[in-house]
Protein backbone atom coordinates (compact mmCIF):
# COMPACT_ATOMS: atom_id res chain seq x y z
CA UNK A 1 0.00 0.00 0.00
CA UNK A 2 1.25 3.54 -1.15
CA UNK A 3 1.54 5.93 1.42
CA UNK A 4 1.37 9.59 0.31
CA UNK A 5 0.75 11.24 3.38
CA UNK A 6 2.28 10.36 7.10
CA UNK A 7 2.34 12.39 10.33
CA UNK A 8 4.66 10.83 13.11
CA UNK A 9 4.59 11.18 16.71
CA UNK A 10 2.59 13.99 16.39
CA UNK A 11 2.27 16.58 19.45
CA UNK A 12 0.28 19.64 19.03
CA UNK A 13 -1.69 22.16 21.35
CA UNK A 14 -2.63 25.65 20.41
CA UNK A 15 -1.46 27.70 23.61
CA UNK A 16 2.04 26.96 25.51
CA UNK A 17 0.27 26.06 28.71
CA UNK A 18 -2.80 24.63 27.12
CA UNK A 19 -2.93 20.37 27.57
CA UNK A 20 -2.26 18.87 24.29
CA UNK A 21 -4.48 18.66 21.71
CA UNK A 22 -3.23 15.77 19.73
CA UNK A 23 -0.29 13.46 21.50
CA UNK A 24 2.06 11.43 19.82
CA UNK A 25 -0.17 10.27 16.70
CA UNK A 26 0.73 8.46 13.79
CA UNK A 27 -0.76 7.99 10.77
CA UNK A 28 -0.21 6.49 7.24
CA UNK A 29 -2.29 7.72 4.27
CA UNK A 30 -2.54 5.11 1.61
CA UNK A 31 -2.85 6.85 -1.58
CA UNK A 32 -5.29 6.83 -4.42
CA UNK A 33 -8.30 6.12 -1.53
CA UNK A 34 -10.65 7.49 0.27
CA UNK A 35 -9.82 7.49 4.52
CA UNK A 36 -12.13 8.31 6.49
CA UNK A 37 -11.35 9.93 10.33
CA UNK A 38 -13.95 9.22 12.40
CA UNK A 39 -14.63 10.15 16.04
CA UNK A 40 -16.76 12.65 18.33
CA UNK A 41 -17.20 15.99 18.14
CA UNK A 42 -14.00 18.02 19.80
CA UNK A 43 -11.46 14.96 19.34
CA UNK A 44 -9.35 17.26 16.98
CA UNK A 45 -10.17 16.04 13.98
CA UNK A 46 -10.37 19.73 12.14
CA UNK A 47 -6.60 20.08 13.81
CA UNK A 48 -5.44 17.07 12.18
CA UNK A 49 -6.55 18.02 8.83
CA UNK A 50 -4.87 21.34 9.35
CA UNK A 51 -1.71 19.80 10.76
CA UNK A 52 -1.58 17.99 7.62
CA UNK A 53 -2.59 20.91 5.53
CA UNK A 54 0.77 22.71 6.48
CA UNK A 55 -1.58 25.17 8.25
CA UNK A 56 -0.54 24.64 12.00
CA UNK A 57 2.74 23.29 12.81
CA UNK A 58 2.97 20.10 15.21
CA UNK A 59 5.22 21.00 18.35
CA UNK A 60 6.65 17.69 17.68
CA UNK A 61 7.00 15.25 14.95
CA UNK A 62 6.98 15.27 11.17
CA UNK A 63 4.52 15.69 8.25
CA UNK A 64 5.26 13.76 5.25
CA UNK A 65 3.90 14.03 1.68
CA UNK A 66 5.23 11.38 -0.61
CA UNK A 67 7.84 10.78 1.80
CA UNK A 68 9.58 14.18 2.01
CA UNK A 69 8.55 16.28 4.60
CA UNK A 70 6.24 19.31 4.90
CA UNK A 71 9.75 21.64 5.05
CA UNK A 72 11.33 20.53 1.51
CA UNK A 73 8.00 22.00 -0.05
CA UNK A 74 7.40 25.93 -0.69
CA UNK A 75 4.16 26.87 0.05
CA UNK A 76 3.26 26.65 -3.67
CA UNK A 77 4.10 23.61 -4.40
CA UNK A 78 2.09 22.52 -1.24
CA UNK A 79 -0.99 24.22 -2.58
CA UNK A 80 -0.39 22.62 -5.70
CA UNK A 81 -0.50 18.92 -4.00
CA UNK A 82 -3.34 19.70 -0.94
CA UNK A 83 -6.27 21.25 -1.31
CA UNK A 84 -8.38 21.60 1.36
CA UNK A 85 -12.32 21.68 2.09
CA UNK A 86 -13.00 23.15 5.24
CA UNK A 87 -16.11 22.57 7.50
CA UNK A 88 -16.91 26.01 7.87
CA UNK A 89 -16.57 28.49 4.66
CA UNK A 90 -18.28 31.99 5.12
CA UNK A 91 -18.24 34.12 2.23
CA UNK A 92 -18.75 37.48 3.52
CA UNK A 93 -18.82 38.87 -0.34
CA UNK A 94 -21.04 37.75 -2.56
CA UNK A 95 -18.89 36.33 -5.27
CA UNK A 96 -20.39 34.52 -8.37
CA UNK A 97 -19.99 30.69 -8.06
CA UNK A 98 -17.62 30.81 -11.25
CA UNK A 99 -15.63 33.30 -9.50
CA UNK A 100 -15.79 31.75 -6.70
CA UNK A 101 -14.68 28.40 -7.73
CA UNK A 102 -11.71 30.42 -10.59
CA UNK A 103 -10.05 31.15 -6.90
CA UNK A 104 -9.44 27.25 -6.79
CA UNK A 105 -6.05 28.29 -10.00
CA UNK A 106 -4.68 30.69 -7.57
CA UNK A 107 -1.75 28.12 -6.82
CA UNK A 108 -0.69 28.09 -10.58
CA UNK A 109 -0.45 31.78 -10.86
CA UNK A 110 2.13 34.01 -9.81
CA UNK A 111 1.42 36.76 -7.59
CA UNK A 112 0.43 39.72 -9.84
CA UNK A 113 -0.90 37.25 -12.56
CA UNK A 114 -4.59 37.16 -13.55
CA UNK A 115 -6.82 34.14 -14.61
CA UNK A 116 -6.22 33.25 -18.05
CA UNK A 117 -8.25 31.04 -20.53
CA UNK A 118 -6.95 28.03 -19.48
CA UNK A 119 -7.80 28.65 -16.59
CA UNK A 120 -10.96 29.65 -17.20
CA UNK A 121 -11.68 26.32 -19.42
CA UNK A 122 -10.38 24.09 -15.80
CA UNK A 123 -13.09 25.93 -13.83
CA UNK A 124 -15.81 25.17 -16.18
CA UNK A 125 -14.76 21.22 -16.48
CA UNK A 126 -14.58 21.30 -12.82
CA UNK A 127 -18.14 22.99 -12.68
CA UNK A 128 -19.47 20.17 -15.21
CA UNK A 129 -17.89 17.37 -13.32
CA UNK A 130 -19.82 18.67 -9.80
CA UNK A 131 -22.90 18.87 -12.27
CA UNK A 132 -23.25 22.43 -11.00
CA UNK A 133 -22.69 24.33 -14.45
CA UNK A 134 -26.09 25.69 -14.70
CA UNK A 135 -25.16 28.03 -11.24
CA UNK A 136 -22.28 29.51 -12.66
CA UNK A 137 -23.76 32.86 -12.46
CA UNK A 138 -25.69 32.51 -9.50
CA UNK A 139 -24.23 34.12 -6.11
CA UNK A 140 -22.94 32.04 -3.76
CA UNK A 141 -24.59 33.00 -0.54
CA UNK A 142 -28.25 32.12 -2.33
CA UNK A 143 -27.99 28.81 -3.25
CA UNK A 144 -28.82 25.76 -1.08
CA UNK A 145 -26.42 24.08 1.61
CA UNK A 146 -25.72 21.08 -0.82
CA UNK A 147 -24.96 22.99 -3.65
CA UNK A 148 -22.55 24.89 -1.69
CA UNK A 149 -20.56 22.09 -0.87
CA UNK A 150 -20.54 20.77 -4.52
CA UNK A 151 -18.96 24.36 -5.16
CA UNK A 152 -16.56 24.17 -2.26
CA UNK A 153 -15.57 21.24 -3.73
CA UNK A 154 -15.57 22.44 -7.63
CA UNK A 155 -12.96 25.13 -6.21
CA UNK A 156 -10.75 22.11 -5.16
CA UNK A 157 -11.07 20.48 -8.16
CA UNK A 158 -9.44 23.50 -10.22
CA UNK A 159 -6.79 23.67 -7.80
CA UNK A 160 -6.11 20.04 -9.48
CA UNK A 161 -4.23 18.57 -6.35
CA UNK A 162 -3.63 14.58 -5.96
CA UNK A 163 -4.74 15.17 -2.32
CA UNK A 164 -8.45 16.50 -0.84
CA UNK A 165 -8.73 17.03 2.64
CA UNK A 166 -12.36 17.27 3.61
CA UNK A 167 -13.76 18.70 7.03
CA UNK A 168 -16.97 17.08 7.78
CA UNK A 169 -18.21 17.18 3.95
CA UNK A 170 -21.69 15.74 4.53
CA UNK A 171 -22.66 17.88 8.09
CA UNK A 172 -25.99 19.26 8.13
CA UNK A 173 -26.48 17.50 4.48
CA UNK A 174 -30.05 15.60 3.45
CA UNK A 175 -29.77 12.32 2.31
CA UNK A 176 -29.88 12.56 -1.34
CA UNK A 177 -26.59 15.35 -1.03
CA UNK A 178 -24.61 13.58 1.34
CA UNK A 179 -25.12 10.23 -1.36
CA UNK A 180 -24.22 13.25 -4.10
CA UNK A 181 -20.66 14.29 -2.26
CA UNK A 182 -19.73 11.16 -1.33
CA UNK A 183 -20.43 9.35 -4.42
CA UNK A 184 -18.37 12.31 -6.24
CA UNK A 185 -15.37 11.68 -3.71
CA UNK A 186 -15.61 8.15 -4.65
CA UNK A 187 -15.52 8.29 -8.31
CA UNK A 188 -12.35 10.86 -7.80
CA UNK A 189 -10.49 8.44 -5.80
CA UNK A 190 -11.09 6.12 -8.76
CA UNK A 191 -9.38 8.23 -10.70
CA UNK A 192 -6.59 8.48 -8.56
CA UNK A 193 -7.20 10.88 -6.05
CA UNK A 194 -6.27 10.51 -2.45
CA UNK A 195 -9.14 11.59 -0.62
CA UNK A 196 -8.96 12.23 3.53
CA UNK A 197 -12.20 13.33 5.08
CA UNK A 198 -13.24 13.79 8.83
CA UNK A 199 -16.68 13.18 10.03
CA UNK A 200 -18.29 12.22 13.21
CA UNK A 201 -21.03 10.13 11.36
CA UNK A 202 -19.93 6.66 10.83
CA UNK A 203 -22.35 5.57 8.03
CA UNK A 204 -21.24 8.54 5.92
CA UNK A 205 -17.96 7.05 6.36
CA UNK A 206 -18.97 3.57 5.59
CA UNK A 207 -20.52 4.66 2.62
CA UNK A 208 -17.34 6.51 1.30
CA UNK A 209 -14.07 5.10 3.02
CA UNK A 210 -11.54 2.39 1.80
CA UNK A 211 -9.65 2.67 4.80
CA UNK A 212 -10.85 3.98 8.44
CA UNK A 213 -9.32 6.11 11.19
CA UNK A 214 -11.02 6.05 14.46
CA UNK A 215 -9.48 9.29 16.92
CA UNK A 216 -9.99 9.73 20.42
CA UNK A 217 -9.39 12.59 22.50
CA UNK A 218 -6.36 13.33 20.36
CA UNK A 219 -4.99 9.73 19.75
CA UNK A 220 -5.51 7.07 17.29
CA UNK A 221 -7.71 4.35 18.73
CA UNK A 222 -7.52 2.19 15.59
CA UNK A 223 -6.64 2.04 11.73
CA UNK A 224 -7.27 -0.52 9.05
CA UNK A 225 -9.91 -1.50 6.98
CA UNK A 226 -13.58 -1.66 7.55
CA UNK A 227 -13.61 -4.49 9.23
CA UNK A 228 -11.11 -4.36 12.02
CA UNK A 229 -12.06 -0.84 12.96
CA UNK A 230 -15.77 -0.55 12.45
CA UNK A 231 -16.37 -2.70 15.89
CA UNK A 232 -19.09 -2.40 17.55
CA UNK A 233 -16.68 -2.15 21.22
CA UNK A 234 -14.24 0.56 19.25
CA UNK A 235 -17.74 2.72 18.47
CA UNK A 236 -19.52 2.27 21.77
CA UNK A 237 -15.88 3.07 23.48
CA UNK A 238 -15.24 6.51 21.40
CA UNK A 239 -18.50 7.20 21.19
CA UNK A 240 -19.57 6.65 24.87
CA UNK A 241 -22.68 5.20 23.98
CA UNK A 242 -23.87 1.68 23.52
CA UNK A 243 -23.99 1.03 19.21
CA UNK A 244 -24.81 -1.84 17.22
CA UNK A 245 -22.69 -2.64 14.05
CA UNK A 246 -24.85 -4.48 11.37
CA UNK A 247 -24.03 -6.31 8.61
CA UNK A 248 -27.22 -6.92 6.38
CA UNK A 249 -26.91 -8.36 2.16
CA UNK A 250 -23.38 -7.19 2.56
CA UNK A 251 -23.53 -4.07 3.83
CA UNK A 252 -22.28 -2.76 6.68
CA UNK A 253 -24.63 -0.06 9.30
CA UNK A 254 -23.86 1.63 12.24
CA UNK A 255 -27.22 2.24 14.41
CA UNK A 256 -27.52 2.73 18.09
CA UNK A 257 -28.10 0.38 20.38
CA UNK A 258 -31.80 0.62 22.15
CA UNK A 259 -31.46 -0.48 25.82
CA UNK B 1 -14.53 37.49 -23.03
CA UNK B 2 -14.43 37.97 -19.43
CA UNK B 3 -10.84 39.81 -19.47
CA UNK B 4 -12.54 42.27 -22.64
CA UNK B 5 -15.77 43.03 -20.44
CA UNK B 6 -13.57 43.87 -17.43
CA UNK B 7 -11.49 46.44 -19.47
CA UNK B 8 -14.27 48.02 -21.42
CA UNK B 9 -16.35 48.76 -17.89
CA UNK B 10 -13.22 50.30 -16.68
CA UNK B 11 -12.41 52.47 -19.61
CA UNK B 12 -15.29 53.37 -19.64
CA UNK B 13 -15.56 54.70 -16.26
CA UNK B 14 -11.95 56.24 -16.75
CA UNK B 15 -13.89 57.97 -19.46
CA UNK B 16 -16.17 59.21 -17.34
CA UNK B 17 -13.69 60.02 -14.29
CA UNK B 18 -12.10 62.48 -17.18
CA UNK B 19 -15.25 64.03 -17.71
CA UNK B 20 -16.10 65.00 -14.63
CA UNK B 21 -12.47 65.94 -13.85
CA UNK B 22 -12.66 68.76 -16.79
CA UNK B 23 -16.07 69.78 -15.90
CA UNK B 24 -15.12 70.36 -12.46
CA UNK B 25 -12.18 72.82 -13.74
CA UNK B 26 -14.99 75.02 -14.95
CA UNK B 27 -17.14 74.76 -11.93
CA UNK B 28 -16.46 77.82 -9.39
CA UNK B 29 -17.76 81.02 -8.06
CA UNK B 30 -15.10 83.05 -10.12
CA UNK B 31 -16.37 85.12 -11.87
CA UNK B 32 -19.68 84.74 -10.72
CA UNK B 33 -21.38 81.56 -9.32
CA UNK B 34 -21.63 78.03 -10.56
CA UNK B 35 -19.61 78.13 -14.31
CA UNK B 36 -16.52 79.78 -15.72
CA UNK B 37 -16.92 80.14 -19.47
CA UNK B 38 -13.72 78.42 -21.60
CA UNK B 39 -13.30 81.01 -23.53
CA UNK B 40 -12.74 83.00 -20.31
CA UNK B 41 -9.01 81.07 -20.09
CA UNK B 42 -7.71 82.99 -23.43
CA UNK B 43 -9.05 86.24 -22.13
CA UNK B 44 -8.80 86.86 -18.46
CA UNK B 45 -5.40 86.43 -16.54
CA UNK B 46 -6.70 86.00 -13.32
CA UNK B 47 -9.14 82.73 -14.64
CA UNK B 48 -6.16 81.44 -16.23
CA UNK B 49 -3.85 81.61 -12.86
CA UNK B 50 -7.01 80.77 -10.84
CA UNK B 51 -7.22 77.56 -12.84
CA UNK B 52 -4.00 76.50 -13.27
CA UNK B 53 -2.60 76.97 -9.37
CA UNK B 54 -6.07 76.55 -7.22
CA UNK B 55 -8.38 74.45 -8.85
CA UNK B 56 -6.13 72.23 -10.88
CA UNK B 57 -4.06 70.86 -7.73
CA UNK B 58 -6.76 70.84 -5.51
CA UNK B 59 -9.29 68.30 -8.51
CA UNK B 60 -6.38 66.11 -8.59
CA UNK B 61 -5.88 65.85 -5.57
CA UNK B 62 -9.57 65.42 -4.56
CA UNK B 63 -8.94 62.49 -7.21
CA UNK B 64 -6.08 60.90 -5.43
CA UNK B 65 -7.92 61.46 -2.12
CA UNK B 66 -11.41 60.02 -3.35
CA UNK B 67 -9.45 56.43 -5.09
CA UNK B 68 -6.54 56.21 -1.82
CA UNK B 69 -10.20 56.18 0.42
CA UNK B 70 -12.11 54.09 -2.15
CA UNK B 71 -9.37 51.14 -2.10
CA UNK B 72 -8.09 51.61 1.64
CA UNK B 73 -11.67 50.68 2.02
CA UNK B 74 -11.85 47.88 -0.67
CA UNK B 75 -9.17 46.29 1.25
CA UNK B 76 -9.80 46.52 4.42
CA UNK B 77 -13.54 45.21 3.88
CA UNK B 78 -11.71 42.15 2.10
CA UNK B 79 -8.95 41.58 4.58
CA UNK B 80 -10.74 41.97 7.59
CA UNK B 81 -14.38 39.98 5.73
CA UNK B 82 -16.83 42.86 6.69
CA UNK B 83 -18.60 44.93 4.59
CA UNK B 84 -18.97 47.67 7.06
CA UNK B 85 -15.48 48.64 7.63
CA UNK B 86 -13.77 51.53 6.32
CA UNK B 87 -10.23 53.45 6.67
CA UNK B 88 -11.53 55.38 9.59
CA UNK B 89 -10.62 51.91 11.29
CA UNK B 90 -7.53 50.74 12.84
CA UNK B 91 -6.54 54.17 14.68
CA UNK B 92 -5.41 55.06 11.42
CA UNK B 93 -8.04 58.67 10.63
CA UNK B 94 -7.60 59.55 14.68
CA UNK B 95 -4.02 58.90 14.69
CA UNK B 96 -3.32 61.67 11.39
CA UNK B 97 -6.00 63.85 13.78
CA UNK B 98 -4.33 63.76 16.77
CA UNK B 99 -0.82 64.40 14.33
CA UNK B 100 -2.18 67.14 13.12
CA UNK B 101 -3.13 68.75 16.44
CA UNK B 102 -0.10 68.40 18.21
CA UNK B 103 1.79 70.20 15.02
CA UNK B 104 -0.87 72.88 15.01
CA UNK B 105 -0.64 73.38 18.77
CA UNK B 106 3.00 73.09 19.44
CA UNK B 107 5.37 72.59 15.79
CA UNK B 108 3.59 75.16 14.00
CA UNK B 109 0.99 75.17 11.39
CA UNK B 110 3.60 75.00 8.12
CA UNK B 111 1.21 72.53 5.95
CA UNK B 112 4.80 70.10 5.38
CA UNK B 113 5.05 69.85 9.56
CA UNK B 114 0.88 69.30 9.68
CA UNK B 115 1.43 66.65 6.95
CA UNK B 116 4.36 64.98 8.42
CA UNK B 117 2.94 64.42 12.10
CA UNK B 118 0.03 63.26 10.59
CA UNK B 119 1.31 60.81 8.55
CA UNK B 120 3.49 59.80 11.59
CA UNK B 121 0.85 59.54 13.72
CA UNK B 122 -1.58 57.23 11.32
CA UNK B 123 0.95 54.80 10.83
CA UNK B 124 1.47 55.11 14.87
CA UNK B 125 -2.10 54.31 15.53
CA UNK B 126 -1.90 51.11 12.79
CA UNK B 127 1.56 49.77 14.11
CA UNK B 128 0.04 49.84 17.77
CA UNK B 129 -3.59 48.33 17.00
CA UNK B 130 -1.52 45.47 15.43
CA UNK B 131 1.22 45.18 18.01
CA UNK B 132 -1.43 45.41 21.02
CA UNK B 133 -4.22 42.96 18.87
CA UNK B 134 -0.93 40.36 19.08
CA UNK B 135 -0.75 40.47 22.96
CA UNK B 136 -4.79 39.65 22.94
CA UNK B 137 -5.18 35.66 23.79
CA UNK B 138 -8.76 35.37 22.77
CA UNK B 139 -10.47 36.19 19.34
CA UNK B 140 -9.60 35.35 15.48
CA UNK B 141 -7.13 37.94 13.60
CA UNK B 142 -10.01 39.91 12.48
CA UNK B 143 -11.93 40.07 16.08
CA UNK B 144 -8.07 41.02 17.95
CA UNK B 145 -7.56 43.54 14.91
CA UNK B 146 -11.30 45.05 15.35
CA UNK B 147 -11.03 45.44 19.25
CA UNK B 148 -7.45 47.22 19.44
CA UNK B 149 -8.54 49.23 16.58
CA UNK B 150 -11.25 50.71 18.55
CA UNK B 151 -9.23 51.28 21.59
CA UNK B 152 -6.25 52.69 19.72
CA UNK B 153 -8.94 55.18 17.85
CA UNK B 154 -10.63 55.92 21.57
CA UNK B 155 -7.94 57.01 22.91
CA UNK B 156 -6.09 59.16 19.73
CA UNK B 157 -9.93 60.69 19.94
CA UNK B 158 -10.01 61.38 23.70
CA UNK B 159 -6.77 63.22 22.83
CA UNK B 160 -7.85 65.19 20.30
CA UNK B 161 -10.17 66.45 22.31
CA UNK B 162 -7.98 67.40 25.07
CA UNK B 163 -5.86 69.65 23.01
CA UNK B 164 -8.69 70.84 21.61
CA UNK B 165 -9.83 72.19 25.11
CA UNK B 166 -6.19 73.44 25.52
CA UNK B 167 -5.95 75.18 22.29
CA UNK B 168 -6.01 79.35 22.15
CA UNK B 169 -9.78 79.62 20.92
CA UNK B 170 -8.47 83.00 19.33
CA UNK B 171 -5.60 81.37 17.18
CA UNK B 172 -5.26 77.82 17.44
CA UNK B 173 -8.97 76.57 17.98
CA UNK B 174 -10.55 77.95 14.63
CA UNK B 175 -7.79 76.05 12.44
CA UNK B 176 -7.82 72.78 14.38
CA UNK B 177 -11.18 72.71 14.33
CA UNK B 178 -11.53 73.53 10.23
CA UNK B 179 -8.74 70.99 9.50
CA UNK B 180 -10.78 68.22 11.68
CA UNK B 181 -13.81 69.00 9.98
CA UNK B 182 -12.18 67.98 6.80
CA UNK B 183 -11.15 70.36 3.32
CA UNK B 184 -8.98 70.81 0.35
CA UNK B 185 -9.53 74.68 0.37
CA UNK B 186 -6.09 75.22 0.86
CA UNK B 187 -4.15 72.26 -1.45
CA UNK B 188 -1.52 73.37 -3.63
CA UNK B 189 0.41 71.98 -6.18
CA UNK B 190 3.72 71.22 -3.66
CA UNK B 191 0.56 69.38 -1.41
CA UNK B 192 -0.07 67.34 -4.02
CA UNK B 193 3.58 66.54 -5.16
CA UNK B 194 3.99 65.58 -1.22
CA UNK B 195 0.86 62.86 -1.71
CA UNK B 196 1.54 61.54 -5.21
CA UNK B 197 4.07 58.89 -4.55
CA UNK B 198 2.06 57.67 -1.46
CA UNK B 199 -1.29 57.46 -3.54
CA UNK B 200 0.49 55.99 -6.73
CA UNK B 201 2.11 53.20 -4.79
CA UNK B 202 -1.29 52.55 -3.01
CA UNK B 203 -3.02 52.77 -6.58
CA UNK B 204 -0.88 50.26 -8.40
CA UNK B 205 0.17 48.19 -5.63
CA UNK B 206 -4.03 47.42 -5.23
CA UNK B 207 -4.65 47.42 -8.90
CA UNK B 208 -1.53 45.09 -9.54
CA UNK B 209 -3.16 42.63 -6.83
CA UNK B 210 -6.74 42.92 -7.69
CA UNK B 211 -7.46 39.25 -8.29
CA UNK B 212 -5.46 38.06 -5.38
CA UNK B 213 -6.78 40.34 -2.43
CA UNK B 214 -10.15 37.84 -3.21
CA UNK B 215 -8.44 35.12 -1.74
CA UNK B 216 -7.82 36.95 1.60
CA UNK B 217 -11.62 37.45 2.04
CA UNK B 218 -12.09 33.48 2.35
CA UNK B 219 -11.24 31.71 5.74
CA UNK B 220 -8.13 31.68 6.50
CA UNK B 221 -7.36 27.73 6.20
CA UNK B 222 -9.20 28.11 2.60
CA UNK B 223 -7.15 30.62 1.46
CA UNK B 224 -3.77 29.32 3.17
CA UNK B 225 -4.61 26.03 1.47
CA UNK B 226 -4.93 28.36 -2.41
CA UNK B 227 -1.09 29.44 -1.76
CA UNK B 228 -1.70 32.50 -0.13
CA UNK B 229 1.06 34.02 2.18
CA UNK B 230 -1.58 35.52 4.21
CA UNK B 231 0.42 37.29 6.82
CA UNK B 232 2.74 39.14 4.06
CA UNK B 233 0.04 39.90 1.42
CA UNK B 234 -2.02 41.60 4.54
CA UNK B 235 0.86 43.74 5.39
CA UNK B 236 2.18 44.66 2.32
CA UNK B 237 -2.08 45.53 1.17
CA UNK B 238 -2.64 47.23 4.52
CA UNK B 239 1.09 49.21 4.47
CA UNK B 240 0.52 50.77 1.00
CA UNK B 241 -3.19 51.88 1.49
CA UNK B 242 -2.69 53.35 4.77
CA UNK B 243 0.31 55.14 4.48
CA UNK B 244 -1.91 57.10 1.43
CA UNK B 245 -4.74 57.20 3.34
CA UNK B 246 -2.32 59.23 6.23
CA UNK B 247 -0.84 61.06 3.83
CA UNK B 248 -3.97 62.22 1.87
CA UNK B 249 -5.84 62.65 5.92
CA UNK B 250 -2.65 65.17 6.78
CA UNK B 251 -3.49 67.66 3.76
CA UNK B 252 -7.33 66.89 3.59
CA UNK B 253 -8.43 66.69 7.36
CA UNK B 254 -10.89 63.27 8.06
CA UNK B 255 -13.21 62.59 5.51
CA UNK B 256 -15.65 59.90 5.99
CA UNK B 257 -18.22 57.83 4.40
CA UNK B 258 -16.27 57.46 0.92
CA UNK B 259 -14.44 54.33 2.09
CA UNK B 260 -17.47 52.65 3.50
CA UNK B 261 -19.70 53.87 1.07
CA UNK B 262 -17.87 53.80 -2.49
CA UNK B 263 -16.92 50.33 -2.29
CA UNK B 264 -20.31 49.12 -1.60
CA UNK B 265 -22.13 50.50 -4.45
CA UNK B 266 -19.19 49.44 -6.45
CA UNK B 267 -19.47 45.99 -5.69
CA UNK B 268 -23.35 46.63 -6.62
CA UNK B 269 -22.47 47.70 -9.60
CA UNK B 270 -19.73 45.72 -10.77
CA UNK B 271 -19.99 42.42 -8.78
CA UNK B 272 -17.98 40.76 -5.60
CA UNK B 273 -14.81 39.74 -7.42
CA UNK B 274 -12.45 42.74 -6.60
CA UNK B 275 -10.65 42.29 -10.17
CA UNK B 276 -13.38 44.32 -10.96
CA UNK B 277 -14.85 46.07 -8.09
CA UNK B 278 -11.75 47.48 -6.79
CA UNK B 279 -10.15 49.33 -9.52
CA UNK B 280 -13.88 50.31 -10.78
CA UNK B 281 -14.30 51.81 -6.54
CA UNK B 282 -11.30 53.96 -7.40
CA UNK B 283 -12.66 55.26 -10.17
CA UNK B 284 -16.10 56.12 -8.78
CA UNK B 285 -14.39 57.04 -5.72
CA UNK B 286 -12.42 59.93 -7.48
CA UNK B 287 -15.21 61.06 -9.23
CA UNK B 288 -17.44 61.18 -6.30
CA UNK B 289 -14.57 63.14 -4.00
CA UNK B 290 -14.11 65.32 -7.12
CA UNK B 291 -18.18 66.16 -7.33
CA UNK B 292 -19.02 66.37 -3.47
CA UNK B 293 -15.95 69.28 -3.61
CA UNK B 294 -17.12 71.30 -6.59
CA UNK B 295 -20.42 71.09 -4.16
CA UNK B 296 -18.64 72.62 -1.42
CA UNK B 297 -16.61 74.94 -2.82
CA UNK B 298 -19.71 76.57 -5.32
CA UNK B 299 -23.29 75.52 -3.50
CA UNK B 300 -22.57 78.89 -0.82
CA UNK B 301 -20.05 82.05 -0.94
CA UNK B 302 -18.05 80.20 2.06
CA UNK B 303 -16.25 76.72 1.82
CA UNK B 304 -18.56 74.22 3.24
CA UNK B 305 -16.05 71.49 5.14
CA UNK B 306 -15.59 68.56 2.51
CA UNK B 307 -16.22 66.03 5.02
CA UNK B 308 -19.59 67.57 6.19
CA UNK B 309 -20.35 66.89 2.77
CA UNK B 310 -19.21 63.46 1.95
CA UNK B 311 -20.32 62.32 5.03
CA UNK B 312 -23.77 63.73 4.36
CA UNK B 313 -24.19 62.11 0.68
CA UNK B 314 -22.22 59.18 2.37
CA UNK B 315 -24.88 58.77 4.81
CA UNK B 316 -27.94 58.99 2.70
CA UNK B 317 -26.78 57.16 -0.18
CA UNK B 318 -26.51 54.28 2.82
CA UNK B 319 -29.75 54.71 4.04
CA UNK B 320 -31.02 54.71 0.51
CA UNK B 321 -28.96 51.49 -0.12
CA UNK B 322 -29.88 49.23 2.96
CA UNK B 323 -33.83 49.92 2.68
CA UNK B 324 -34.05 49.97 -0.82
CA UNK B 325 -31.80 47.28 -1.77
CA UNK B 326 -30.46 45.75 1.47
CA UNK B 327 -27.11 45.52 2.90
CA UNK B 328 -26.28 41.99 2.94
CA UNK B 329 -24.00 41.06 5.72
CA UNK B 330 -23.33 37.46 6.58
CA UNK B 331 -21.80 36.79 10.10
CA UNK B 332 -21.98 32.67 10.13
CA UNK B 333 -18.17 31.76 10.17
Amino acid sequence: MDKILSLENIHFRYYPDDPNVLSNLSLEIPAGKVTAILGPNGTGKTTLLHILLGLLKPLEGVVKVSGKSHKGYSRRELSQMIGLVPQFESIPFNFSVFEYVLLGRSPYLKPLQLPGSEDVRITEEALLAAGIDHLRNKPVNEISGGERQLVHISRVLTQQTQILLLDEPTAHLDLENQNRILSLLKQMSSLGNTAVLTTHDPNAAIFAADYFVLMNRGKIAAQGNLDTVITAENLSMIYRTPIRVEHTNGYTMVVMDKH
Amino acid sequence: MRKENISRTLLLLGLGVLVVLLGSVFIGRYPEPYWLPPKLLGEDQLARQLVLNLRLPRLLTALLLGMILSAAGSILQMIFRNPLVEPGFLGVSQGAAFGAAVSILWLGSHPLTIELTATFFGLLGLGLSYLISTRIRYGGWVLRLVLSGVAVSALFSAGVGILKYIADPLTELPELTFWLLGGLYSVTWRDFLYVLPFALAGIFTVYAMRWRVNLLSLNDDTAFSLGASLTRERIILLTVTISATAALTAISGVIGWVGLIVPHISRRLFGASAEKSIPAAMLLGGAFTMIADDLARTLLPGEIPLGILTSAIGAILFIYLMINIGIKVRRDG
